[in-house]
């Protein structure tokens, strides 16, 4: 059952839900004292162990769900209920082609009723088991005696031996069928059934096609495994892996298809970044009396309070100024610098964000109260796709806020720097830049058309601290993260 | 670890039971969790909307046990000396002074300074050693000669140090005092934790490990109900499902902040006190302060109440 176990925690890591080797330990050690009997029980006390927030609690309750398929316990249950209802079916195939033998009727009637009858199945097991071969290879003897579950566990066993929880993408579920198969051992039973054809004999015909007749069946059942394993172990992994590709993807060569998934990358880093920054979010208030250091420092005073301590007081309060270009030459990618600067908003504590074609408008407020959709599609209606004014923008900065400038600040600039021939203004930049504890540039073409055409960043670029090319979602990873390292 | 009345934790449904005859109606998911904290000695991290009855929970593990409940509340600049321990400073400075005047007494024949500093060694230092130490929650709860509930409420509101600070704690069931040495709990004693969160912010990874994990979501039609009659015996059974349903109703809608259970409890003992026998849209008005806490969310559910009312009364 460990095996198990640990077989169940890869598959809820690859449906994202963060298992730490210490908690399949506390896992396995719960599972000793809850027990398998209980599944509901058992559901739950999993839940608690290993998932630790609500959203993780539901994808835990469906991974259970599809992971210890309910069938499958039900079947070791009642396993002797099966057994015979198995026997009935191919009791009934005896009846039909054995028309000759004695407890035709009787078996016949057996099989007609249907499966589910114990009693009569047993009884015809009995009556068959003189008439008809057995057969000799170990899958024959499997599929013609063995229960249900017994099937179930060696094709599970099978599975686990042919790795089947590696299949990573949709076409290789033929494969890993045949490959379940083979492991189950196919070939003997393959063999046996050509043998027991070219024999001749009555009763090795209807073996043979008995036995092709299960085998069938069990093919069947494999390929439904291995689908289910396909849903548990590649459907995820496969979402990673397009999301990984998505990373490296230039951001304008997106589709519009992608934006979903775009969108939920951009929030899966988000949220990383605020794991590992939000931390330095606070902003601490005025040290208190350290009554302990003050005490220990002045003993050597006579115990007189004479050198007074203060806690520690940390005043860290970054400021993040995030200006976006949301004009008509960078229109592929000012959905993505919105969305980068909505992210942004939620790890930092004081963003204020700006978007500009021309005229420089905040959108702090907007980002603030509304989900990401509303205040993209609002920011790019109330200022989106006019041709570009860089000069213009600067000057409206200056006018508006340049006096909210302080040697705290670091002012992000999202855009290609691509200014019509218009004014640069660089000047203004530079007064920013004078002013600031960091400038940075985000640009999303490549370094090498920087400066041709209309491109302003040979201007711009020395009155940056930073200026770097953004232009996948990885860039933005990187570039979010060292900022957040450097600003905090 | 071993309580007095281990067998109450014997199996989730006799917790359940146990629970109940306390007036606190759990699903077997709670019950799940209090068993599996007791058997594997892990603390249980409850998360959960406002009022659902988090903090209410480890009370009534206190009170079903028999134990004794200490209670550390949580808040922003929460530290070590408001949570684990904290130096008597003014009998540490008393001592410094007796200690003064009995020098001459210790150094009596003490001949230079390295023998007098010999001799100060000998006499013993008690400045930093239990005597002056002022057990505060934490040390108190790992010190206690009989096991205890152990309630560190809202621990989201304090800052990411003390989380760390609850680190150890949590994972080995011992504390360490610099001065002292390892704190640990005695055997067989250890404190059954619970620690509550409203999520204003994610908890850490590493607290998170060293917890079992129980979200307590809004009941539903069924529990609720239960856990009013439990709570509220002397409401009718008619009234008590019809505002029920309208509380269900309005979790609903959108609002900056829906009712929990305990605005569903307060809103049925107001339902008492005004002797009302079924809700009506003009009761339902005069009321709606008690369950909704926000003057923009009684202004958009005035303009449903008929509505929302009528369905609650049609459905019972």
């Amino acid at each position: 059952m460990d095996r198990t176990l640990v077989d169940f925690v890869k598959v809820l890591r690859t449906a994202e839900i963060k298992v730490s080797p210490a908690e399949t330990l506390d896992a396995m050690e719960c599972m000793n004292i809850v027990g398998y009997e209980d599944r509901t029980f058992l559901k739950n006390s999993l839940a608690v162990v290993l998932a630790k927030n609500p959203e993780e609690k539901d994808a835990f309750y469906d991974c259970f769900d599809r992971f210890f398929a309910p069938e499958e316990f039900s079947r070791s249950e009642d396993s002797d209920d099966s057994e015979n209802t198995d026997h009935n079916d191919f009791d009934d195939n005896d009846g039909d082609f054995n028309p000759n033998e004695g407890n035709n009727q009787q078996s016949g009637k057996g099989g007609g009723q249907g499966g589910g009858q114990g009693g009569g199945g047993e009884q015809e097991e009995e009556l068959n088991e003189e008439t008809t071969l057995q057969p000799t290879s170990e899958l024959g003897k499997l599929l013609m005696t063995g229960s249900k579950t017994e099937q179930t566990i060696a094709m599970m066993e099978a599975g686990r031996e042919v790795e089947v929880n590696q299949i990573v993408v949709f076409t290789q579920k033929g494969l890993y069928t045949r490959k379940i198969m083979d492991a189950m051992g196919l070939k003997g039973l393959q063999e046996e059934v050509s043998e027991l054809q070219g024999h001749g004999g009555l009763p090795q015909r209807i073996l043979a096609k008995n036995l092709k007749k299960a085998r069938d069946l069990l093919r069947e059942k494999v390929r439904d495994y291995v689908e289910k394993q396909f849903f548990l172990h590649a459907d995820e992994s496969g979402k990673q892996l397009r999301e990984e590709l998505l990373k490296k993807v230039k951001l304008s060569n997106l589709e519009k298809r992608n934006f979903k998934d775009v969108q939920e990358v951009v929030f899966k880093m988000a949220k990383k970044l605020i794991a590992i920054h939000s931390k330095r979010r606070k902003t601490f208030k005025r040290g208190q009396l350290d009554v302990r250091k003050t005490l220990r420092h002045n003993m050597q005073y006579d115990g007189m309070f004479f050198d007074i301590k203060w806690k520690a007081s940390k005043v860290d309060r970054p400021k993040v100024m995030c200006i976006c270009d949301v004009s008509g030459s960078v229109s592929n990618y000012s959905r993505f610098l919105l969305m980068f600067l909505f992210s942004l908003a939620e790890i930092l504590p004081k963003v204020r964000s700006f978007a500009f074609s021309s005229d420089l408008g905040e959108v702090t407020k907007l980002f603030e109260h509304s989900t990401l959709e509303e205040a993209m599609a609002r920011t790019m209606r109330d200022y989106g796709n006019g041709s570009t004014d860089y000069g213009r923008m600067l000057m409206d900065f200056k006018n508006h806020c340049i006096d909210d400038v302080n040697n705290k600040t670091t002012i992000i600039i999202l855009g290609d720097a691509r200014n019509n021939y218009g004014d640069p203004q660089a000047e203004i930049l530079k007064e920013m830049y004078d002013k600031a504890k960091r400038v940075i540039w985000l640009n999303p073409e490549p370094k090498s058309s920087w400066t041709v055409g209309d491109a302003e960043m040979k201007k711009y670029a020395p009155c940056c601290h930073q200026t770097e090319v953004c232009n996948s979602l990885m860039h933005l990873e990187r570039v979010v993260g060292n900022l957040l390292k450097s600003v905090t | 670890m071993t309580l007095k009345n281990e067998e109450k934790l014997a199996s989730v449904e006799v917790i359940q039971e146990s629970f109940e005859k306390l007036h606190y109606i759990c699903n077997p998911q709670i019950a799940t969790a209090v068993f599996l904290a007791y058997h594997l000695e892990k603390p249980i991290l409850i998360e959960g909307p406002p009022g659902v009855g988090k903090t209410e929970l480890a009370k009534t593990a206190a009170e079903m046990l028999e134990l004794e409940c200490i209670r550390l509340q949580c808040y922003e600049g929460l530290d070590e000396s408001k949570a684990i321990y904290e130096w008597k400073y003014g009998k540490q400075l008393l001592y410094t002074q007796v200690l003064k005047e009995t020098l001459n007494e210790i150094l009596e024949g003490a001949k230079g300074l390295s023998q007098s500093v010999d001799k100060l060694h000998e006499f013993g230092d008690i400045f930093f050693s239990e005597e002056f130490l002022e057990p505060r929650p934490l040390l108190k709860a790992l010190r206690n000669d009989d096991s205890c509930v152990l309630l560190i409420d809202e621990v989201d509101k304090s800052d990411h140090e003390f989380e760390s600070l609850l680190l150890e704690m949590l994972s080995d069931f011992q504390l360490s005092i610099p001065e002292i040495g390892t704190v640990k709990a005695i055997e067989n004693r250890k404190p059954l934790v619970f620690l509550t969160s409203n999520n204003t912010r994610e908890i850490s990874d590493a607290l998170k490990r060293r917890c079992l994990h129980l979200y307590i979501p809004f009941p539903d039609v069924d529990l609720e109900r239960k856990i009013v009659q439990a709570r509220v015996p002397e409401i009718a059974e008619k009234l008590r499902n019809q505002m029920v349903t309208f509380i269900q109703e309005l979790r609903d809608l959108d609002l900056k902040k829906v009712p929990a259970i305990s605005e569903t409890i307060d809103w049925a003992r107001t339902l008492i006190l005004l002797h009302s026998e079924s809700l009506d849209p003009d009761l339902v008005r005069q009321t709606l302060n008690v369950i909704l806490k926000f003057q923009e969310d009684i202004e958009s559910v005035e303009a449903e109440l008929q509505s929302v009312t009528n369905k609650a009364l049609k459905e019972n």
